[in-house]
């Protein structure tokens, strides 16, 4: 299936430095997304860390998934989900390695949440309060939970919804890559359609700007970058208490009408 | 001069300075600081320092070794840390020394909220002891185990219930679809199930359900009982524990 995707990152309007990383890795149609943590330039480190151990991880066919790495899930899921976990507990790795080596980079670490879209098969991966969604005949849907206290407490019914949103303690993740030697990866598959939206975006974006807005943008506009780039403005415009980042992958239509589905239909 | 000092609950059992030879612990009373405690190996773990690093390890014991409540196999030490075996702890004090401090730029006990920051395992601890208190509001509540359903009333469909333990449930004629409406004119995705963070909530493809006997006008949570009706079939939504 044919993928048009874009990406934007943005300092917001009240940080000094962006923490956020994203990378779009066009051929193998690889979407990463990482908010870091950590004081001075360390949340840059780690998230930088994270993307780039992800890229290359997925990008190297000679990874031999039968030496999974400790906490790696079981068989159900496809090679290509298999891999991506195992890349991102890699980055885990390299992040808490990092740290224990550079002193000064104690306590750093970051978000994580990546989709691999081969065919019509999305492979998910995902750690922290970033998230991934899913645009679908104008319905926008959550394919991951946050790693958060409050979606904790939700999930658990100490506290609503709503309460969640005004929570001081929205900040405070149960998971990051980079806090433990080992973590526990939330991974994930999904089936996916002709004009489907795929949206990774981190917290900066969704603590600004409600997912019906967000479903309202990604309708409006078709262009993944410039739909992208209005929803980082909105992030802003709403006061942009943090670094934003939004990467959109749009799937086209499999066929372009009916004259395009005679022609597949008789090639066969 | 760094020292280790082994304590049983808040008692001080015995202090050992660390010099250039490994502190052993263990249940064996030739080690530097002996536990007499059955859940500790007779050589435990070992702290010694490596150039200005302090360094615990785990000498495969059977029970293990924790650091601030993390267990681990090799560990680098910060003023401050506590490492537990069995009922005993250590505490580290490397304050005169090169070692390096705990808490240099951020302390994890008293967070800015505006920071992100990692939840350690004895705050996560103490939350889930707080939510087992509160008595259980949520669909996925923990102790019993809940299986939000889909019985079929009516309409003609590829199954008589669906258990939804997927993510995204789509309802629609499609082959990817879980609920697999049957017949001419069916849509390709119909509705879609969407589970959250406080339950699931039913959405619109490209047609609007009814529930309950009102159309939707977007995503809804589904509560016990719930009556949906599309394209032709009738549905409840139950949750069985």
């Amino acid at each position: 299936m044919q993928i048009d995707s874009g990406g934007v990152t943005d300092l917001g309007r009240v940080r000094s430095n962006n923490e956020d990383s994203f990378r779009i890795v066009e051929p193998l149609n690889l979407f990463i997304l990482s908010d870091g943590m950590g004081g001075e330039a360390h949340g840059e480190i780690a998230s930088s860390l994270a993307v780039d151990t992800i890229e290359r991880v997925c990008s190297s066919s000679k990874v031999d998934l039968e030496v999974t790495l400790a906490g790696a899930s079981g068989e159900n899921w496809t090679e290509q989900t298999r891999l991506l976990e195992n890349a991102v507990l890699q980055a885990n790795f390299g992040i808490y390695q990092s740290s224990q080596e550079h002193p000064e980079q104690r306590g750093m670490g970051a978000t994580l949440t990546a989709g691999w879209i081969n065919g019509s098969k999305l492979s998910l991966a995902h750690v922290g309060d970033s998230r991934a969604y899913l645009l679908r005949t104008g319905n926008l849907q959550q394919l991951t939970n946050d790693h958060s206290l409050v979606a904790e407490q939700v999930r658990r019914g100490i506290i609503t919804p709503q309460q969640a949103e005004e929570s001081e303690m929205q900040s405070v993740l149960l998971r990051a890559l980079g806090a433990h030697p080992e973590v526990d990866v939330d991974i994930d598959e999904f089936d996916l359609f002709p004009r489907d939206v795929l949206l990774l975006c981190s917290d900066g974006l969704t603590r600004m700007v409600t997912e019906p807005e967000i479903a309202g943008t990604l309708q409006a506009e078709t262009d993944p970058e410039k739909a992208a780039q209005k929803l980082v403005d909105l992030a802003n415009e709403r006061g942009g208490l943090d670094n934003v980042t939004v990467i959109v992958a749009r799937l086209q239509d499999e066929s372009k009408g009916w004259f395009s589905w005679l022609r597949r239909e008789s090639g066969k | 001069m760094a020292k280790l000092s082994l304590m049983f609950e808040e008692r001080l059992m015995k202090e050992v300075p660390i010099g250039n030879r490994p502190v052993t612990i263990g249940r064996s009373p030739d080690n530097d600081l002996p536990v007499d405690n059955l859940a500790v190996s007779n050589y435990h773990a070992r702290v010694y320092f490596e150039g200005s690093r302090l360094v615990v390890e785990d000498l495969d014991s059977l029970n293990g070794t924790f650091v601030n409540d993390l267990r681990v196999e090799r560990a680098t030490l910060h003023d401050g840390d506590a490492i537990w075996i069995g009922k005993h702890h250590i505490k580290v004090d490397a304050t005169a020394d090169s070692a390096i401090p705990w808490d240099m730029g951020r302390k994890a006990a008293a967070p800015k909220i505006n920071e992100t920051m990692v939840l350690d395992t004895k705050m996560r601890r103490e939350m889930q002891r707080q939510a087992a208190a509160m008595g259980e509001r949520s669909q996925f509540s923990p102790g019993r185990v809940k299986m939000p359903t889909l019985i079929v009333l009516n309409g003609r469909v590829d199954q008589k219930e669906y258990v939804l333990t997927n993510k995204l449930t789509v309802i629609g004629k499609s082959s990817m679809a879980t609920v697999q409406l049957r017949g001419w004119f069916k849509p390709q995705v119909a509705a879609q199930i969407n589970q959250r963070d406080d339950g699931y909530y039913l959405g619109t493809g490209t047609k609007i359900p009814v529930v309950n006997g009102s159309p939707i006008p977007g995503p809804v949570r589904l509560n016990d009982g719930d009556l949906i009706e599309i394209c032709g079939v009738r549905m409840n939504f139950v949750i069985r524990e």
